[in-house]
């Protein structure tokens, strides 16, 4: 069918330039998954509910599943695999690891993608902060209190320690 | 042993691959010239299948397999009606998809395998299944009704199971009672809705005719069964990565998909994935049962209950494949925590077409605490007495433990009036009563609740004996569970568990463990993962269910370690020249008593073990490996029901009291929960963190499923919450906060004192809700008995009370 | 989830754009944030045959003061809307809206043109634009053309939009000296509103009310005035009465929409509530 002839998109991901032929209709976690081998970046819903797909659109919070990949070109995208560096862990992800900020690991990333957003934007939120940042990430196991208590340890760590 | 590594929060094991997004979830796995499936369900809640066609979709370019009922006739057989389906009077055959006829919404017709998902879900629309619409079923009360549409014509009636089952003198305690207090209770569908949905990959080696699936289920048991029936299959292995979540929700009704997705691989001669969407998860993966109960109890004017009767309906939808099970969980917490010696319970299970109800977060039980904790606050309500003191003069008393209930079930330890009087302390009863009065001086509608209820773990299937005595093969009994612990050749520790993770740090916890025996950081232990059937030393208890990894596993991983540990001595001590008995590991060395000299390394143990057979003492088997199966040493009596059908339902009991403060939005009906307040015995705490997590989720969803969580269905049975939206899942604006105290009080039974926490606190947290809203709504004298309590509900029941 | 196939168009300039929509306009969709509209096409409820991105349109994002006016781009996110300066100094109300829809990702991505053109009869953004007087310029082939606020939305998930028109940029005037609130009774899993109140309101130097605007969404098939309720309370007195009264009138006329958030009773009911809590939210302002 000439309507999934696919589109060559230039796109940044963890900082890593790539030219890769995507059908129009291929959503920007299928892509980042299959075509680009970034399995951290979960689906877990249909209708952008869940924000397990949650990344960095050029710096901004996004679902990635409410893009088409298409969308993403000439754009630069950061996903959960982009926040370690060199196997050590971004203080935002040691702060969930020692909080227990995760049960089964679902949610995981999004969870993180979005504390580290907010972290930009607020180094010291209140829990009223954290909870209304976290609001469109869904999870099922936790209730949620250790992965404020994650987001409120991510805070102290920055405090402590700067992170680019 | 030492207890150097349990009882403290070590560093998670799983964390860091999760918190870096390198969890191993099915979904990430690719296979060579893997094709993708995809599903088409019944858009008809209850029709005839007239005919189905798939030869269009077969010639769309990329598509290589599609199955139409015909094909699932042909080419598998029907599942056995299991344990689940305990009951069934007659046998009837279930096959993957439907292929007479479809009974719910969603219900799995066809499938396809493409080369990707865009041309699989493009094939679906040119699959074509021809429909006899039938009138749909919806409601209990118009199943049960004579001439109302069958969903099964062999069963003759909606009403497919019926039975009963007493306890004691229960005539005698209605007899002897000073007062009867009657009250009728629903509870509504809901689910888990784990955020990874079903995953399935199948790969088929046709030469040797060997079938290995990867798949996200909680139980390998049922997926290794079903596929073997259904596909009569003899090499099967089944590949469990890491779960993204369970709850029960991913026992059951996943092995119709794994036989699809099979099917599709050994159709198509490739590997298959299948990935569900969200929506066929909400209207196909099954729900938890919508129950209704009709209570009686018989009381004195103290409040001593002498005698519960009831009877419940149970909506198990359109399959009879978990006919009964919402039904025989009641027998794990039948007795809740109270020490009433006569109990009767009579369950009706009745089709509708409606999804399939599966096990789902403590199955029965939550039902259970919901009959016991709302009829007490009736109770103290007509009597005009405290519903603490009601609750107080009814609980088991410490000093009876270990308890036997009625039923058989033998509770292990517990001091349920300190765990209440900790609640209705820590929570402020008092001031509460006082801020109320206030708050209702000014018209705000305070409320709040001090409940209670135990929290079963362990497993044994024979009691079902206990509701079906004509059972005639033995369904087995109590559990059986495995690890593996290996010193490797480096002189660091493999572990091997045998089941599967779905995010209750199995890693974390099993290497505390291992590493107190062993006296090794638990750095140093590495968890091996995936389950893998061929490896794993799995028994029936190799299962995220029934709370069984703190029995089975935990035992296991202790035992493995434990033998391990013996053989590691026996071995240094003929290369020391040591008394075994006086060895020590020590800083990743075995220490011979007061010589700095005589010390091995575990790594050059694990040369002369896995290299060096001139070491070796005689007779002494070469390597360093150990397994252990587990099973619960205690487990007598009543592990299979006599005549008395007094039977353990399970082997464990946690318990919690959970306080809940709420306010009531008068003029909207919104519930706000202010504060929620849990005091819990889950025995000895192996890792805080973990167990505090188990009860702040379950929390959470009890919480959740008692404010508006759920599943709703028209009047033609077509499902209308298919997005985690729409079911109304909660937030971390609508989750409150819940606060958590630990009185544990050890189990004599288990290895380290250990109980369950899973379930847990799903179990009381509707209730808890429940009475809260009641007692806020109190001046209007509104009655809750019916979940979920969404904002329409409240503001429904506060006009009806002012009519 | 995987929509039906299409194919995609990115513009560099609104003449190609219009020239695109004009050769499609049977089977095409707009696509801004896409927050709206791929949920449909993922769960194939939409199968356009065509997909024109105005991502490459330059210059449809901005927020500009001009004549007494604030211009707003038709791709202004929420976010953008939420925290832009401009809009906090000299209408509220539309940051406070925008603050409250959804999640901060969908905020990030979802524009305030395409919410408005999306013509959700739950979604936020309508309620306030409708409480601010704003207007909408729909550009065509032939030209541009304003279209009140009032007459914008026209039924479920329709606008006054041609099918050859975009919306291209919305005017909010400027209004000093008033008071303004957006209230809802928020789903509870996603927050959108069962039930959306937008109130802004004036008082006269004797305290009386000298200006009022009520804009509600989530009531019925589109959000709209409550210009029943606005009379009762011109001129007046706002005091518990008059309020309560006012709140009477917002369903004068109106078929409240029924679904499993709430049945067209309580939906009515939420709408009166709401409308008293806004009002006495808004004069409860410094």
């Amino acid at each position: 069918m000439f309507t999934n002839v696919k589109r060559t998109i230039t796109v940044t991901i963890n900082g890593r330039r790539y030219e890769e032929d995507v059908e129009p209709r291929q959503l920007l976690p299928h892509f980042l998954r299959e075509q680009i081998g970034l399995t951290g970046t979960h689906v877990g819903c249909v209708i952008g509910e869940c924000g397990a797909c949650t990344i960095l659109l050029d710096g901004k919070l996004v679902k990635s599943c409410l893009l088409f990949a298409v969308q993403a070109n000439g754009k630069e995208i950061v996903t959960i695999e982009g926040l370690a560096k060199n196997g050590a862990l971004h203080p935002v992800q040691e702060a969930f690891v020692e909080k227990y900020g995760f049960q089964c690991g679902y949610c995981t990333p999004g969870m993180v993608m979005a504390a580290h957003a907010l972290l930009q934007q607020n180094a010291d939120p209140s829990e009223e902060d954290i909870r209304r940042a976290l609001a469109g990430n869904l999870c099922m196991c936790t209730g949620y209190a250790q992965i404020i208590e994650s987001v409120k340890e991510a805070a102290k760590k920055l405090h402590a320690q700067p992170h680019d | 042993m030492t207890e150097k590594y349990i009882g403290t929060s070590t560093r998670s094991k799983e964390g860091p691959r999760h918190a870096t997004g390198r969890g191993h979830f099915t979904d990430d796995i690719v296979l060579p010239g893997m094709l993708q499936a995809m599903i088409l369900r019944s858009p008809h809640a209850h029709a005839r299948i007239a005919g189905a066609d798939a030869s269009a979709a077969l010639e769309l370019p990329g598509v290589a397999a599609a199955l139409i009922p015909s094909d699932v006739v042909a080419y598998s057989r029907p599942f056995k009606p299991g344990r689940y389906a305990a009951g069934l009077r007659k046998p009837i055959p279930e096959y993957a998809t439907a292929v007479d006829k479809v009974r719910y919404m969603g219900e799995p017709v066809a499938a396809v395998a493409a080369r990707d998902r865009g041309t699989a879900e493009d094939a679906l629309d040119l699959i074509s299944i021809d429909y006899d619409a039938l009138p749909a079923v919806v409601e209990t009360a118009d199943a049960m009704k004579p001439g109302s549409a069958l969903l099964y014509e062999e069963l003759e009636s909606n009403i497919a199971w019926k039975g009963s089952l007493t306890y004691g003198d229960i005539d005698g305690a209605f007899k002897a009672a000073d007062k009867i207090v009657k009250e009728n209770l629903k509870i509504h569908r809901y689910s888990s809705t784990p955020l990874e949905p079903f995953a399935i990959i199948a790969s088929y080696d046709a030469a040797s005719r060997k079938l290995t699936v990867w798949v996200n289920a909680q139980v390998p048991e049922v997926i290794y069964d079903a596929l073997r029936e259904a596909l009569e299959l003899e090499d099967i292995r089944v590949i469990i990565p890491d779960i993204g979540g369970g709850f029960g929700q991913k026992i059951h009704l996943i092995r119709k998909y794994v036989v699809i997705v099979s099917l599709l691989a050994i159709r198509s001669g490739r590997p298959v994935k299948w990935i569900e969407d969200r929506s066929e998860h909400m209207m196909a993966a099954g729900h938890s049962c919508a129950q209704e109960f009709d209570v009686e109890a018989a009381v004195k004017t103290d409040g001593t209950v002498l005698g519960l009767r009831f009877k419940e309906i149970d909506d198990v939808g359109g399959s009879t494949s978990t006919l009964t099970i919402h039904f025989t969980n009641k027998l794990n917490n039948l007795a809740n925590t109270y020490k009433v010696q006569n109990i009767a319970l009579e369950g009706w299970s009745v089709l509708t077409n409606k999804c399939p109800v599966i096990p789902n977060r403590g199955i029965g039980k939550p039902g259970m605490c919901y009959i016991w904790e709302r009829i007490m606050d009736r109770i103290a309500e007509e009597l005009r007495l405290s519903p603490i003191d009601v609750r107080k003069i009814n609980l088991i008393r410490p000093e009876q433990m270990p308890y036997t209930t009625p039923s058989g079930n033998v509770y292990d330890s517990g001091d349920y009036p300190s765990l209440l009087a900790t609640a209705v302390e820590k929570i402020g009863y008092d001031k509460l009563i006082e801020e109320q009065k206030r708050a209702r001086e000014r018209g705000r509608l305070l409320g709040f609740s001090v409940v209670i209820g135990v929290e079963p773990g362990g497993r044994n299937a024979a009691r079902d004996m206990a509701i079906f005595p004509e059972m005639k093969e033995s369904p087995g009994s109590g559990g059986v569970n495995g690890a593996t612990i290996k010193l490797e050749r480096n002189g660091t520790i493999a572990l091997y568990l045998g089941s599967p993770n779905c995010g209750q740090s199995h890693e974390t916890t099993t290497s505390q463990v291992a590493a107190d025996v062993l006296d090794i950081p638990p750095d140093k232990i590495s968890i091996s993962t995936p389950f893998d059937s061929d490896l794993a030393p799995w028994g029936v208890s190799a299962a995220n269910s029934g709370n069984n990894f703190h029995l089975y596993d935990i035992g296991a991983v202790h035992g493995a370690a434990t033998k391990l540990r013996e053989k590691i001595f026996t071995v240094a001590a003929h290369v020391l020249g040591a008394d075994a008995a006086q060895l020590k590991i020590e800083g990743g060395a075995v220490h011979a008593p007061g010589s700095p000299v005589k010390k091995l390394t575990l790594a050059d143990l694990g040369k002369i073990v896995y290299g060096n057979q001139a070491m070796l003492p005689k007779g002494v088997e070469a390597g360093l490996q150990a397994t252990y199966y587990y099973t619960f040493p205690h487990a007598e009596p009543n592990m299979v029901p006599g005549a008395d059908r007094k039977v353990r339902a399970q082997f464990t009991f946690s318990a919690a009291a959970h306080a809940a403060v709420v306010e009531v939005d008068r003029e909207t009906g919104k519930v706000r929960v202010l504060r929620y307040l849990i005091v819990g015995d889950n025995g000895t705490v192996i890792h805080p963190n973990v167990v505090n997590g188990q009860i702040y989720g379950s929390a959470a969803h009890g919480i959740s499923v008692a404010l508006g969580e759920g599943f709703v269905y028209n009047s033609e049975g077509q499902l209308l919450t298919l997005t985690l939206t729409d079911y109304g899942k909660s937030s971390t604006e609508e989750t409150p906060k819940v606060e958590i105290i630990h009185r544990p009080s050890p189990s004599p039974f288990t290895t380290l004192g250990q109980k369950a926490a899973g379930e847990g606190a799903a179990i009381p947290s509707p209730a808890a809700i429940a009475s809260a809203v009641e007692n806020a709504l109190k001046p209007l004298g509104v009655k809750i008995r019916d979940l979920p309590l969404s904002p329409e509900r409240v503001w429904n029941l506060i006009r009806e009370a002012r009519r | 989830m995987i929509p039906a196939g299409f194919e995609y168009f990115t513009p560099t300039s609104l003449p190609e754009a219009l020239e695109l929509l004009s050769n499609y306009k049977d089977d095409v969709k707009i696509l801004a944030g896409g927050q709206s509209l791929v949920p449909l096409m993922k769960l194939r409820l939409a199968k356009p045959r065509y997909v024109i991105d105005l991502s490459g349109v330059g210059d449809l994002n901005y927020i500009r003061e001009a004549g007494g006016a604030i211009y707003i781009g038709t791709l202004a996110t929420h976010s953008d809307i939420e925290h832009s300066e401009l809009i906090l100094r000299h209408c509220p109300l539309l940051a406070q809206t925008a603050a409250t829809i959804a999640d901060v990702q969908v905020r990030n991505r979802g524009t305030l043109g395409g919410s408005l053109a999306h013509a959700d009869p739950a979604g936020d953004m309508p309620a306030a634009i409708l409480a601010l007087d704003a207007e909408m310029k729909a550009s065509g082939p032939s030209g541009e053309r304003w279209i009140k606020a009032e007459d914008f939305f026209v039924g479920f998930l329709t606008s006054a939009l041609e099918p050859d028109e975009i919306l291209t940029e919305i005017k909010v005037p400027q209004l000093r000296g008033g008071k303004s609130v957006y209230l809802k009774a928020a789903q509870r899993a996603s927050g959108f509103a069962v039930v959306g109140v937008a109130v802004r309101l004036r008082l006269a130097g004797n305290g009386n009310c000298d200006d009022i605007a009520i804009g509600l969404t989530g009531v019925t098939d589109k959000a709209y005035r409550a210009k029943t309720a606005e009379d009762e309370l011109k001129g007046k007195r706002l005091d518990d009465e008059a309020i309560e009264r006012a709140a009477q009138r917002v369903m004068d006329r109106i078929d409240p929409l029924e679904d499993i958030n709430g049945s067209k009773e309580y939906r009515a009911h939420l709408a009166q509530v709401y409308t008293a809590r806004a009002l006495r939210a808004a004069l409860a302002q410094k």
